[in-house]
């Protein structure tokens, strides 16, 4: 059973519509910058990925998340208009969903209930539903970095139940001191901003984006064919060295779309820019690939590490390029390390033709995903 | 439709914490982590003896890490600033790696926020499309005071956890009225009220 | 009997929370990252802010406080040979 991704919607660090993103993926651009907010020196590095407006009230994640949706509903208008709303479902993914609110409570700032109530992940998924015509199954994901590829494989499973006829998929997460104090505290920022497979490559920029899907049955131009996942049951924040799970949760999800390694076209790989995770994804790329490694790239140049929102704002890039007949390249990425794969792409690809698409991820707690896409 | 069948259960409370041996590093873990975890001891089972790369792991929790998040965030001001180590735990799914670590589970992971109602689905979902042999479902909630005060939630701390497989004989077989993991495993753990033994359930083969 | 170490080894037990482990039976000389005690990274991170906590010491390399680390022995040295310089 086919489940197709019938529209997109996001609002980024590079644009507040999917056009802008698509702009920025040509143009190969990168919307790191240095942010006014983080420049206190227990901030490991101030260049971030920070959407251009409206995360300064008191409820940023439901504002970006809100605004992601109504772009792909838009889209999706004559899909959705014909279905009752008990038949559209909602699913979110956030790793801290409206964290502002608890740096205001903690700081006696004005924080309205709202923003409060947003602090806790299925209320924020529950309000959004409401505001957005799904009054169907509300799910909320948070299983760290992989949380928008979770989010996909949920809205897909909800689909092929029978539960809803039509479902939101969104995410969401927004820059905080909350995290990154976090990330300077564990040393993972790299002051200069990320630098994904580079060989002077030193840590993880933290971005923030709302992005949605909209997940129907039934053929299309672009359809989800395929999901994995593991655990490497190894440690916390330091991924296998091996790279063996993240390569088991790409088999995973190759069976499940019944395609073999040779069939995909384009890697868009996790990418963080720490030393420890591009190393062992190009270890788990060549563990399931071998030489035969299809083009590779990564996004977290150009938008920052969006923690939950990444799994779905990278897949749309996936979707949007594929549309153009375009592999996105990787931004900031200047020499690539040894090791990398042999196809690591610097600049877009134009004139291919991607039929098959393979989105990774990993991230804290030793979780890898992986999602397949077809496309046309 | 396959049967999913239930082969043990867990309730747990902060008091059983004390009554398992944990290596050095227990103690690193925060209290949503240390009674997932407790949850998960409590149901008896030997992993070594399990197909350990096919247990998949599925969490649900209201609040989350909210409370290690305001411990966290309260820990900013102090001399050399937050703590690391809080950090990786202000997350809703650290408890899953710490499961998975614990017991060498490499099957895929799901966290659910809310979804004490959602678990048991999500977890047979899975079981009957085959993406894992077993499932083991934790529910864990920890609200500490200072959370309750700050967030303004009701203050509490339990887990439940339940070992799911599709098929085979023995156990609990889940019903279609079976739609809530916390009422489940309290109905499962006092039907043997006299075997109460760590909390565990006697629902085993 | 050093006394700073002696101290330290509490102070780690207190900081790492480490269960079931009392002060005497950390070895002065013992490794504490990879065998001895099988510290990890994080714990490399919460003994740099614990050094600042207690000490005033603030490590600003990461190669300077690998070495630093290396048991409590040279912990204690480290701590030793900073705080001189003030």
């Amino acid at each position: 059973m086919e489940i197709t991704i019938a529209a997109c919607g996001a609002v980024t660090a590079v644009g507040e519509t999917v056009d802008e993103l698509l702009t920025a993926v040509r143009a190969n651009t990168s919307g790191l910058r240095p942010c006014g907010r983080f420049i206190d020196p227990v901030y490991q590095s101030n260049v971030l990925g920070a959407t251009a407006t409206g995360t300064d009230g008191d409820d940023p994640a439901f504002f970006l998340a809100d605004r992601a949706l109504r772009e792909a509903r838009a889209q999706a208008n004559s899909i959705l208009g014909k279905l009752p709303s008990n038949r559209i479902a909602l699913v979110l993914s956030t790793t801290k969903a409206n964290i502002e609110a608890l740096e205001r409570l903690t700081d006696a700032r004005p924080c309205s209930p709202t923003a409060r109530r947003h602090l806790q992940g299925q209320l924020l998924a529950i309000d959004l539903a409401a505001a957005h015509g799904a009054a169907g199954p509300v799910q909320c994901v948070s299983v760290a970095c992989i949380s928008g590829l979770v989010a996909i494989e949920q809205g897909a499973k909800l689909l092929q139940r029978g539960a809803a006829d039509a479902v939101l998929v969104v995410g969401v997460d927004c820059l905080s001191a909350f995290v990154v104090t976090g990330f300077s505290a564990l040393k993972a920022l790299d002051p200069i901003g990320c630098r994904p497979f580079d060989r002077d490559r030193c840590g993880l920029s933290p971005g923030e984006a709302g992005a949605a899907l909209v997940l129907t049955r039934g053929k299309g131009e672009t359809a989800v064919c395929g999901w994995g996942g593991s655990n490497d049951a190894n440690h916390l924040t330091g991924p296998s060295r091996d790279g063996a799970s993240l390569a088991l949760a790409i088999r995973r999800a190759l069976t499940v779309a019944e395609l073999e390694p040779r069939d995909i076209d384009y890697v868009n790989a996790h990418g963080t820019g720490t030393q420890y995770n591009d190393a062992m994804e190009s270890l788990a790329l060549r563990a399931v690939f071998g030489d035969a490694c299809p083009p590779v790239s990564a996004a977290k140049g150009m938008l920052g590490h969006t923690m939950g929102a990444a799994g779905i704002v990278e897949t749309i890039i996936c979707v949007l390029a594929a549309r153009q007949r375009l592999i996105p390249g990787t931004p900031r990425l200047s020499s690539p390390a040894d090791g990398a794969p042999e196809q690591l792409l610097k600049e877009p690809r134009t004139s291919v033709n991607v039929r098959h698409i393979l989105k990774l991820g990993t991230g804290f707690g030793g979780v890898n995903g992986a999602l397949v896409l077809r496309h046309g | 439709m396959a049967d999913i069948v239930i082969t043990a259960a867990s309730v747990v409370a902060p008091q059983d914490v004390g009554r398992f041996r944990f290596g050095i590093r227990f103690g690193r873990l925060d209290p949503f982590c240390q009674l997932g975890l407790v949850a998960v001891e409590a149901l008896g089972i030997d992993f070594s003896t399990q197909p350990r790369s096919e247990v998949a792991i599925c969490v649900a929790t209201n609040a989350g890490s909210l409370s290690t998040d305001v411990q966290y965030w309260q820990s900013r001001n102090e001399p050399g600033g937050v703590s690391p180590t809080l950090f990786v735990y202000t997350l809703p799914s650290t408890v899953i790696g710490e499961i998975a670590i614990r017991h060498g589970l490499t099957g895929p992971d799901l966290c659910l926020i809310g979804g004490s109602a959602e678990l048991l689905d999500e977890a047979a979902d899975l079981l009957r499309r085959n993406e894992a042999a077993v499932c083991l479902a934790v529910y864990c909630d920890v609200v500490s005071s200072s959370a309750a005060e700050t967030i303004r939630l009701r203050a509490e701390a339990r887990a439940c956890a339940a070992y799911l497989q599709r098929g085979g004989s023995g156990g609990y077989t889940l019903t279609k009225n079976d739609r809530d993991m916390i009422s489940l495993c309290a109905r499962l753990c006092s039907l043997r009220e006299k075997d109460h033994h760590h909390g565990r359930v006697g629902c085993r083969a | 009997m050093d006394e700073l170490a002696a101290e330290l080894k509490t102070r780690l037990i207190q900081t790492l929370k480490l269960q079931g482990i009392t002060p005497d039976q950390i070895q002065d000389d013992a490794p504490l990252f990879g065998t001895g005690l099988g510290l990890d990274s994080i714990d490399a991170l919460e003994l740099v802010v614990m050094l600042e906590k207690y000490y005033g010491i603030a490590i600003k390399d990461i190669e300077e406080g690998r070495s630093a680390m290396g048991s409590i022995h040279t912990l204690a040295e480290f701590i030793r040979t900073k705080q001189s310089l003030k």
